[in-house]
């Protein structure tokens, strides 16, 4: 409409501006446009009203342990001392061992499905991917329960005890009794979890990566370990950064599959086979038992809060570095 | 199969017999005989005999899947990336026919070369572009390579444009720039043949008069094999033109008579743009 015009006038050009934003096109179009602004504006409510309920909720161990109710180790209900250490250290370990394992799981499948399996194989396993992800967690919970936490008991410890109970720096980490419950049986759990999703946005990334790239590399004699390492990940380092947090959120916040096989124990300790807890299976057990207006019911919501900030954390690191890479 | 065994082939060809010239052609880079590709079940290539002199400019002109791009995709067997695409037949080159199973792929690619239609940067610094091929293959010391790279990029005649960025992201050059770029990362590795696979399809009349322009000091060296849809850029540059309609290989000739005199009517009626 102002294309109309050679030299349209500053009135002209503001009224053509206003008409966007629903004049011009009144009725269905000004309540097609208040209906896509509530349903953003919604997220922003629902994202600050979680994180008032927590804080709020939590501010009286807040006030009554100080902000040492981070870092301390102690989560004693009978004494009603509470400190988030313990729990706050078994969510970031497992999930670290989780993504550890389920990073090189997830790379190397989304590389073969898309730079080398036969195609109707890389259908069927990429099915079986996708249907990997959608198997609820109380399904891993309970295979961890009964497959996972016995063959840790009665092979990998006894394993790992006999051989490298006497080797400085690795005996710390395999010590205790053969429980089969702890940190690297829930990292391994959660790996099997995460690495489906991880590996549907890797090969997301891939499928993306021009063919006339890959074939340059190729092109002038490079191998598929050339093209992988200096061509296929230097190209999709960000996406990959956001694979391995989507990754970390699940990991972070898994609850059921976990409560099945940490064991449930609020210690602190290097050893990755004895019980521990995380924040996620801690509120899970406790809250039911925690009386409304108790200290214990504020310092789970506390604790609620921390893992949600943890969450944000972990996003803006993967922000942080996606923009490096830029 | 010996050089001499190669030089009978030649003589009792069928394009010899329609172009004496070919025959008298005292180097042959690539001698492609009785060739034929597959797409799984399409058949892409029928029969085709060609040879491509050395250090000559040889277009290849059709329309659009006529199997020209297929061709130049053979010689240095990059369909052997993706299953179920094959080749029967011919290619001899050096003595050896690179279609055989256990000829070492990377080595082959390393003689020879190949650009795209659009230009494909790495992820990584200028310098590194470069030496990325080159250190796939060869060992060379930090000064070797430097001047490997300055030697290079002077005959694409970029390097006085990124001398002082040589450490710069590639994907920050223009699209010209990108492809001479792609163009010197292609001869570092000192291949024999370059293939370049609609190389200006993607960039504006300046930089494509500086790629042809920059085709015609590569030929005292290589061997060229040029895909175009591009008439006047194959009359421009190649000295031997090959017309490809619906897999074969209409005819092969000078670029001079190709355009002035073409012995099929098909021919004619191509370039003249009556189809295509």
């Amino acid at each position: 409409m102002t294309l109309a015009t050679a030299t349209p006038s500053e009135e002209a050009r503001d009224k053509a501006g206003a008409s966007r934003s629903g004049s011009r096109r009144s009725g269905p179009d000004t309540a097609f446009h208040f209906l896509v602004a509530a349903s953003a504006l919604l997220v922003l409510v629902v994202l600050g009203g979680l994180v008032v309920l927590m804080g709020v909720g939590g501010s009286q161990a807040f006030r009554t342990f100080g902000l040492g109710f981070a870092v301390h180790d102690v989560w004693n209900p009978v004494a009603d001392l509470y400190g988030a250490w313990a729990p706050l250290f078994g969510t970031i370990v497992s999930t670290l061992i989780g993504v550890a394992i389920a990073l090189p799981l997830a790379f190397g499948t989304a590389f073969w499905l898309t730079a080398m399996a036969p195609p109707r194989i890389a259908a069927i396993v990429g099915t079986a991917v996708q249907l990997l992800a959608a198997v609820p967690s109380i399904i891993f919970g309970m295979w961890g329960f009964f497959t996972i936490v016995p063959f840790m008991a009665r092979t990998v410890q006894p394993f790992l005890t006999h051989h490298f109970k006497h080797v400085p720096g690795i005996k710390f980490i395999i010590h205790g009794a053969p429980f089969g419950t702890g940190l690297m049986t829930a990292g391994l759990v959660l790996a099997v979890m995460i690495a489906p999703f991880m590996t549907a946005v890797m090969r997301d990334v891939f499928a993306a990566m021009p063919n006339m790239l890959r074939e340059s590399a190729y092109g002038l004699g490079a191998t598929r370990w050339d093209v992988m390492w200096k061509v296929v990940v230097p190209w999709s380092r960000s996406g990959m950064i956001g694979a391995i947090v989507l990754g970390m959120g699940r990991a972070l916040g898994e609850t059921m599959a976990v409560t099945f096989v940490i064991g449930n124990v609020t210690d602190v300790g290097w050893s990755l086979f004895a019980p521990r807890s995380t924040v996620a299976s801690l509120i899970a057990l406790q809250f039911p038992e925690s009386p409304a207006g108790s200290l214990r019911l504020s310092a789970l919501l506390a604790l609620g809060f921390i893992l949600m900030l943890l969450s944000f954390a972990s996003l803006a690191l993967a922000r942080m570095l996606r923009g490096n890479t830029k | 199969m010996t050089p001499g065994t190669l030089q009978e082939m030649t003589q009792d060809s069928m394009m010899t017999k329609t172009d004496p010239q070919v025959a008298k052609s005292p180097e042959v880079a690539l001698a492609v005989r009785n060739l034929n590709f597959y797409y799984g079940e399409n058949h892409a290539l029928h029969d085709i005999s060609m040879d491509f002199q050395a250090r000559r400019v040889t277009a290849m002109i059709g329309p659009s899947g006529c199997g020209k791009s297929t061709l130049l995709r053979i010689f240095n067997r990059m369909y052997d990336l993706y299953p179920g695409q094959r080749a029967t037949g011919e290619v001899m080159f050096d003595g050896r026919n690179i279609l055989e199973h256990d000829l070492d792929l990377n080595i082959l690619r390393a003689r020879v070369g190949m650009v795209f239609q659009k230009p494909t940067p790495f992820p990584m610094s200028i310098y590194d572009n470069i030496a990325f091929g080159v250190r796939l293959h060869e060992k060379l010391n930090k000064a070797d390579m430097d001047a490997r790279v300055q030697d290079v990029l002077t005959r694409v005649a970029l390097w006085n444009e990124v001398r002082d960025r040589l450490n710069a992201p590639a994907s920050g050059l223009s699209g010209g720039q990108q492809q001479r770029l792609c163009i010197a990362r292609s001869i570092a590795t000192r291949p024999e043949v370059l293939l370049l696979d609609e190389p200006t399809s993607a960039l504006d009349p300046i930089s494509t008069a500086r790629i042809e322009e920059l085709l015609d000091e590569l030929k005292e060296e290589f061997t060229i094999a040029i895909v175009t849809h591009n008439m006047q850029q194959a009359a421009r540059c190649a000295d031997q033109v090959a017309f490809f309609y619906m897999g074969r290989l209409i005819e092969v000739d000078s670029a001079d008579r190709m355009f002035t005199n073409p012995k099929q009517q098909q021919t004619q009626d191509y370039i003249t743009g009556r189809f295509g």
